[in-house]
């Protein structure tokens, strides 16, 4: 009877992976779907509290209502902090020690789209294994029911984005940064982070020029802080004479920057800037995902400091940050994790060690971005069925077979002026392959080679 | 497992058994798209469950289209109020009225302020049945509105209430008036409504936040704490509320509780001196309805039993008032709707303008003896058994004249026409039993019918 709500149209945009379910609003992502999950979330909680926090979508209400009741239908204790950034989110589970925490919220995927994103006790996201293990709950449709005297009320806190803000700023040397006055443009693509990131610029003493805060979820642009989506920013950035701009997704825990030209510089330099501000003050290794650049590598080694490679997902990386001890590292899409912080990626520590760096060096961004060697990273994905996906790999492994790989997500392989990195999409019938390279030529040779062999 | 009662006054389950969140949000996004999206009013009695339920019904309107205005912790009739004027579309009341904590219940209200009727709430049931719920896309998401709507809701129903009555009446009176609200959501209007007629309060139960203290049905079983406040303080009367303001029934200042069903009586045989008029109840009332109709020369209309029925009757009769035995009184020219902070109000004036005690209109109501009786029966069997207690009843009535609109009605009458003794059978409209409600002038006469009936259900044919 419940699931007749989706029966009668095809529900091709549900996408149920460890990441969180995701779906299109009035298609796939239903009320049933949703208290359906956040039951199966609240039975592996065992009526411990559970954090609550939205970004800015129209449909973020319609999400967090039906979480909550499903959540207290199970006997969880629910905060809601409302609109908040994800990483806002991670912090508070930690600080309260609750026992998890839903972020509703599609990351940079389109307006229509939403998603519950499922964080452990540890401000971590589920492990692949227990994203398995949730999905399994919800397929079993066995949820933990509490009966009315166990039912509690929810609660309500509007603080933890200032907290969080206040968190990142005790780890930041704001005398500093604030003495440098930089003019930022911002740009929060009407996101979660449209009512935290000008007040905390402000607080590094930036002179602020803020774009799209306007948290009503209808984005400007697409909320992917990849240089195509970032004209509107670069232009700010030019007519007003800003030292940088910075752009933030929707959910705020990914970051791009734009030079003081009113160039993006590439989302993979916010990674890779970071480490250069963590590794001056604080020795340890480095984490990233296969797919991050080389130039974490290349900085790293300046201060005599290993890089630890995972699978890609945020997971992956901050779990074997904690593991190892690593200092600094995330993923080259822009996601910046500062385990001084915590463990999740994070556009407010980015930013905050990206100011520390750019005070610290001196110059401008350019001449910042100039002081490392130049590499040029391509992206390009092919449609490919799943199972196709794994011959492909299979057959990428075997002619390769005599170089340096690394099979753990994929295949890459890696030379010494450049690498690729060939992966199945968990989300989409498709393969991803990034290769890197010193300058245009040598990647575009590299992307070649791969993609014929993909055919 | 305790079963879930789906029907057109709503849908009704235990909580952490039947009533789920996947329930809910299918229920809501049928009304959703019942009332073809429009503003919802949702109000909720202050039951633990609340939440949960209208966090599901939030979600479920919203993914429909439905712009929503959460009234908080509200009585039914004050959102049927606040539906009736305003645009809205319609509303939803979280509440399972006098049922214990473990349940909760949705009841739908029309844009008009009313209950679904019979055929809307058929119709919401297909929609939920076939599930083909209208979805929003993102460009068509609705706002939840919160906040002081709520308080505003509850302050706009005392406020017509007040104006109803003559305030300045009873204020000379110097009321003292005990008030058990258990911890319902009369917690938050009654006392208000005391305070600005100058009546002075005696509030127990009157937090929100806790438990029950008993079942929030108003009976005398349930009234034994009012009882001993009234006798301890010296109240001139007693008022028991349910948990969403929708019953009332009453203590007098001897510290005795009146039958749920003297609620009704009371105010008609008020109401009838000054406004003439049709008075609707629904068959399983009192026969003292029909004396009082006699007394006052005025038509008495009885239909199913539920207040959708109720309501319908006096639109379809122009009736004067109407209500149910269970302690709901309608004044139609206030609101369509059953309404203990206005059957309070009335009550007061009525005493005030009258000089008497409460003791004394009491005695004034026709003498029966009612008994009540809930036999349990699985759903599958109680419908089978009505029948075959019907054909019994066909084959041969005892000398009654009966009535098949719902389960079994017989009534003896004496010379003049006037009821003696009546015996109803039917199916609990809310949970699975069968429901035998015997009456008769003599105890024993009203408990030899409901024997005989018990009896014949249970021999079958």
């Amino acid at each position: 009877m419940t699931d007749s709500s989706h029966s009668s149209r095809p529900i091709q945009s549900l996408k149920i992976s460890i990441s969180g379910v995701r779906g299109i609003v009035g298609e796939s992502l239903t009320p049933d779907l949703l208290v359906r999950f956040a039951q199966a979330f609240g039975t592996t909680m065992n009526g411990g509290l559970v954090v609550v926090g939205t970004d800015t979508r129209t449909s973020r209400r319609m999400v967090k209502h039906a979480v909550l009741s499903g959540l207290i239908a199970t006997g969880c204790g629910t905060l809601d902090v409302g609109i908040v950034p994800v990483p806002t989110v991670q912090v508070e589970v930690e600080r309260r020690r609750a026992a998890g925490g839903i972020a509703v919220t599609a990351s940079h995927n389109p307006a229509q789209w939403n998603a519950l994103k499922f964080i452990r006790g540890d401000g971590i996201f589920l492990s692949p294994h227990q994203a398995e293990e949730l999905v399994d709950i919800y397929h079993q449709g066995q949820y933990r029911r509490a009966s009315t005297r166990e039912l509690l009320p929810v609660r309500c806190d509007t603080g933890a984005a200032r907290r969080h803000m206040d968190l990142v700023l005790s780890h930041t040397d704001g005398e500093r940064v604030r003495a440098r006055r930089f003019r930022v443009v911002c740009d929060c693509c009407n996101g979660a982070a449209s009512l935290i990131t000008p007040e905390f610029l402000e607080r590094l003493g930036c002179e602020v020029i803020p774009i799209n805060t306007e948290p009503n979820g209808v984005f400007p642009h697409p909320p992917e802080p990849i240089p195509e989506n970032l004209t509107q920013l670069a232009d700010a950035v030019r007519a007003s004479g800003a030292d940088l701009g910075f752009a933030q997704d929707a959910d705020a825990d990914r970051l791009a920057v734009v030079d003081e030209t009113g160039n993006p510089i590439g989302e993979e330099y916010s990674v890779a800037l970071a480490t250069e501000a963590v590794l001056r003050h604080t020795p340890g290794p480095v984490a990233v995902n296969l797919s991050t650049t080389a130039l974490v590598d290349r900085i790293a080694a300046r201060h005599g400091q290993p890089v630890l490679r995972t699978p890609v997902g945020e997971v992956n990386v901050a779990e074997t940050m904690k593991r190892r001890g690593a200092v600094i590292g995330g993923e080259g899409s822009g996601g910046v994790i500062w385990p001084a912080v915590h463990y999740g990626r994070d556009s407010f520590c980015g930013m905050a060690l990206l100011l520390s760096l750019l005070e610290e060096a001196g110059g401008t961004v350019t001449q910042l971005v100039n002081s490392f060697p130049r590499l040029v990273m391509l992206k390009a994905k092919t449609t490919c069925s799943t199972e196709r996906a794994h011959a492909v790999v299979h057959e990428v492994t075997t002619r390769y077979a005599h170089e340096a790989l690394d099979l753990r997500d994929g295949v890459k392989v890696t030379r010494a002026d450049g690498w690729f990195h060939v992966r199945p999409s968990r989300t989409e019938p498709v393969v991803r392959v990034t290769v890197e390279a010193e300058g245009e030529e040598k990647a575009l040779a590299l992307q070649r080679e791969v993609m014929a062999l993909l055919g | 497992m305790r079963p879930l009662k789906l029907s057109m006054l709503g849908v009704r389950g235990v909580v952490g058994e039947t009533l789920t969140p996947e329930l809910i949000v299918a229920f809501a996004q049928a009304f959703g798209t019942w009332s073809g999206g429009g503003t919802i009013l949702v109000s909720r009695d202050p039951r633990s469950s609340g939440e949960m339920v209208a966090s599901a019904v939030f979600s479920g309107l919203l993914a429909t289209g439905c712009e929503v205005v959460d009234l908080g912790v509200c009585p039914t009739p004050a959102l049927q109020l606040a539906v009736r004027d305003s645009d809205s579309a319609g509303g939803v009341a979280v509440s399972a009225g006098h049922n214990d904590e473990e349940w909760n219940a949705l009841k739908f209200v029309h844009g008009d302020g009313l209950l679904l009727n019979a055929f809307q709430g058929e119709e919401l049931l297909d929609v939920f049945h076939q599930g083909a719920f209208t979805p929003a896309d993102w460009t068509e998401m609705r706002p939840l509105r919160d906040g002081a709507d709520g308080r505003d809701a509850l302050l706009e129903q005392a406020k017509r209430v007040i104006a109803q009555v003559d305030r300045d009446a009873i204020a000379r009176r110097q009321l003292r008036v005990a008030v058990d609200c258990c911890n319902g959501a009369c917690s938050l209007t009654t006392p208000r409504l005391l305070q600005w007629l100058e009546v002075e309060p005696v509030l127990l139960n009157d937090t929100p936040d806790l438990p029950f203290p008993h079942v929030p049905e108003p009976s005398p079983a349930t009234m034994s704490a009012l009882r001993a406040v009234v006798k301890a303080t010296g109240a001139d009367l007693g008022l028991a509320h349910d948990a969403d303001g929708e019953r009332l029934a009453l203590v007098t200042e001897d510290a005795e509780a009146l039958s749920e069903e003297d609620t009704l009586c009371i105010l008609a045989d008020f109401w009838l001196a000054e406004n003439p008029g049709p008075v609707v109840c629904n068959l399983s009332t009192t026969l003292a309805m029909d004396a009082l109709a006699a007394r006052h020369n005025i038509p008495l209309i009885r239909t199913r039993v539920g207040q959708a029925h109720v309501v319908e009757g006096i639109v379809a009769k122009g009736a004067v008032l109407g209500g149910e035995g269970s302690g709901g009184v309608i004044f139609p020219r206030y609101l369509l709707a059953h309404d203990a902070l206005a059957t309070a109000a009335w009550l007061l004036h009525f005493l005030a303008m009258s000089g008497e005690t409460l003791s004394q209109r009491a005695a004034s109501i026709p003498r029966y003896h009612t008994l009540k009786r809930k036999i349990p029966y699985g759903p599958e069997r109680i419908y089978g058994a009505l029948y075959q207690y019907r054909e019994a009843v066909e084959r041969d009535s005892q000398g009654a004249e009966t009535d098949f609109t719902e389960g079994v009605r017989s009534v003896w009458s004496d010379g003049d026409g006037v009821p003696e003794a009546a015996i109803h059978v039917r199916s609990s409209t809310t949970e699975p039993f069968i429901r035998i409600i015997a009456e008769a002038h003599d105890p024993d006469r009203a408990e030899r019918l409901a024997e005989e009936a018990i009896a014949r259900l249970q021999t079958g044919p």
